[in-house]
């Protein structure tokens, strides 16, 4: 146990450990801060709601940075794409804090944010689902016919039609092999950003699909790139935190401690997959994530007066992470067992490397 | 492996080892120190009276909590030292009870050279989850070089444990290569 001094918290020091090593395994393969599973996790540990959020956010940007240098090394991060859109997300978490603090003064702002919230991952999850099913459905028929696969495999028209949009100036990024207008990168920024700020979240589970499905990126990339704008945007979320007080910094520790080896674990089980695999993850997260935040909503709307739904909303939330964590670990063993030419089920060989 | 590519992981292992062994250290020593509770608890930012609010968390309205008004600099059991905007919050503070909160007298109440506290805390709501909401933390602003402080080191901490991570894999020879994006498998 240990006493954290600030947070007026004690807690198991394994615990945030474990916490962090499970987020850091998922972010570090979906790209993802994880937001909204941590927060939750540090209040059923007894950290203070505002506390949850400024631990939550000061750690997404230190375990951000340990993902981005190995997703470096493994050649994931457009510099270019990364480095064009981080004007917009920042000027757009602003604005979507700025309307966040306009619907607090109103009084409304916890039933719009769930709402919002509900909305967004629902149609980000449907979304992701449909083209996903359909590309793995792809690969499947290329393995039977004896095709090479490409690491990625994606069947949305959206890229070409955003590639095509003549503004200038027209970035060319390399490692992504995308040639498209500034504006574009920077309106995925803005956008991408406004949700963030006003969820109070990293905004990863929205960039990733944008990236992939507006700009044109690969899964693996948009994983690489979005984790540069996790460090900028955790990194200036934490500032305002640290600056509210809302920051336990021993907390942050022990958390990055464990999302050390989550995130080397997530992000090198990315060479292992190909892109629909890590959009399932990724969809499969949004879909557990709407179904938590639906039960919020209904215990919020219902005066909070059914505790039951309140916690439902908190075991979902932990079950989803060490879920998806389990998930993930599966898939590389089955990858590892398919480069063996051990046996696996038949829906593996199509998403694995 | 390479006898030269060997030794750089070595070194680099090492060397990003040490940065991180040494920002956790510290960090460890700003914690035991109370330096980082000093910087968190660091000024008032309403006018009331600084007190430590775990020392009365098992208040309630038959057995309220007593605290003893005065002007001490370091806040030891059930004190209260009054503060004004922009004061130093003396050694200890976690929390301030507000003189709006004193006046309505239905938490906490002012008697003399005494405060009365009947209710501790309350169930209050953040984004749909529920915690238990204290004095702790009300009323204070942090130091702001602070707040620069804490995001410098979880930058730092970071940094040093990607590359300590990369040069622990260099080190073992696992070699991770670039992925082929674009290429059939």
């Amino acid at each position: 146990m240990f006493d954290f001094v600030v947070a007026g918290v004690v807690a198991p020091i394994f615990l945030l450990v474990f916490v962090g090593f499970t987020v850091g395994t998922v972010g570090g393969f979906i790209g993802v801060g994880g937001g909204y599973m941590v927060t939750p996790a540090l209040i059923v540990f007894g950290f203070p709601g505002y506390m949850a959020s400024g631990i939550d956010m000061t750690h997404i940007a230190g375990k951000g940075l340990v993902s981005t240098i190995r997703h470096r090394q493994l050649g994931n991060i457009d510099w270019t794409m990364a480095l064009s859109m981080v004007a917009g997300t920042m000027l757009g978490v602003e604005l979507g804090v700025r309307l966040l603090v306009y619907f607090k003064k109103l009084g409304i702002s916890g039933v719009v944010l769930l709402l919002t919230s509900v909305v967004v991952m629902f149609s980000l999850f449907l979304y992701t689902q449909i083209e996903t099913r359909r590309a793995h459905r792809k690969a499947e028929q290329m393995t039977r016919d004896g095709q090479k696969i490409m690491r990625e495999i994606q069947t949305s028209n959206l890229p070409s039609y955003f590639q095509r949009i003549p503004f200038f100036p027209i970035v060319r990024c390399r490692t992504a092999r995308v040639v498209v207008s500034m504006w574009v990168i920077v309106g995925v920024g803005v956008i991408t950003g406004f949700l963030a700020g006003f969820l109070g979240v990293g905004g990863g589970f929205i960039r990733v699909p944008a990236l992939v499905y507006l700009v044109g990126a690969s899964t693996h990339i948009a994983v690489g790139t979005d984790l540069v704008e996790i460090v900028f945007s955790g990194g200036y979320g934490a500032l305002r935190h640290s600056m509210e007080g809302h920051v336990d910094m021993m907390a942050v520790l022990f958390m990055i401690l464990g999302a050390m080896f989550g995130a080397q674990f997530g992000s090198i089980a990315t060479s292992y997959v190909r892109g629909p695999a890590i959009r399932y993850i990724l969809s499969y997260s949004l879909i557990l994530a709407t179904c938590g935040a639906v039960l919020r909503l209904a215990y919020v709307l219902t005066g909070q007066s059914v505790e039951i739904l309140s916690l439902l909303a908190v075991m979902l939330t932990l079950g989803e992470m060490i879920f998806l964590c389990l998930f993930i670990i599966s898939l590389v063993l089955f990858a590892i067992r398919h480069r063996k030419g051990k046996t696996v089920p038949p829906w593996v060989p199509s998403l694995v490397v | 492996m390479e006898h030269g590519t060997r030794g750089r992981a070595v070194v680099k292992f090492l060397f990003w080892t040490a940065v991180a062994a040494s920002l956790v250290f510290t960090m460890a020593r700003a914690h035991v120190s109370g330096r980082l509770a000093a910087w968190y608890y660091h000024t008032a930012a309403i006018e009331g009276y600084a007190v430590n609010a775990d020392t009365f968390l098992d208040a309630t309205a038959a057995a309220p909590a007593t605290l003893a008004v005065g002007n001490f600099e370091r806040i030891e059991g059930r004190q209260a030292v009054p503060v004004k905007q922009g004061d130093r919050l003396p050694a200890n503070a976690n929390g301030i009870i507000g003189k709006d909160i004193l006046d309505k007298g239905v938490r906490a109440t002012l008697a003399g050279d005494t405060i009365v506290v009947k209710v501790p805390w309350k169930i209050s709501e953040s984004k749909g989850f529920k915690f238990k909401d204290t004095f702790k933390h009300k009323g204070i602003k942090t130091y702001p070089w602070g707040a620069a402080w804490n995001v410098a080191m979880t930058l730092g901490i970071g940094l040093a444990l990607g590359f300590m991570a990369e040069g622990f894999t260099d080190l073992l020879g696992i070699k991770l290569e670039k992925i082929r994006h674009f290429e059939g498998h």
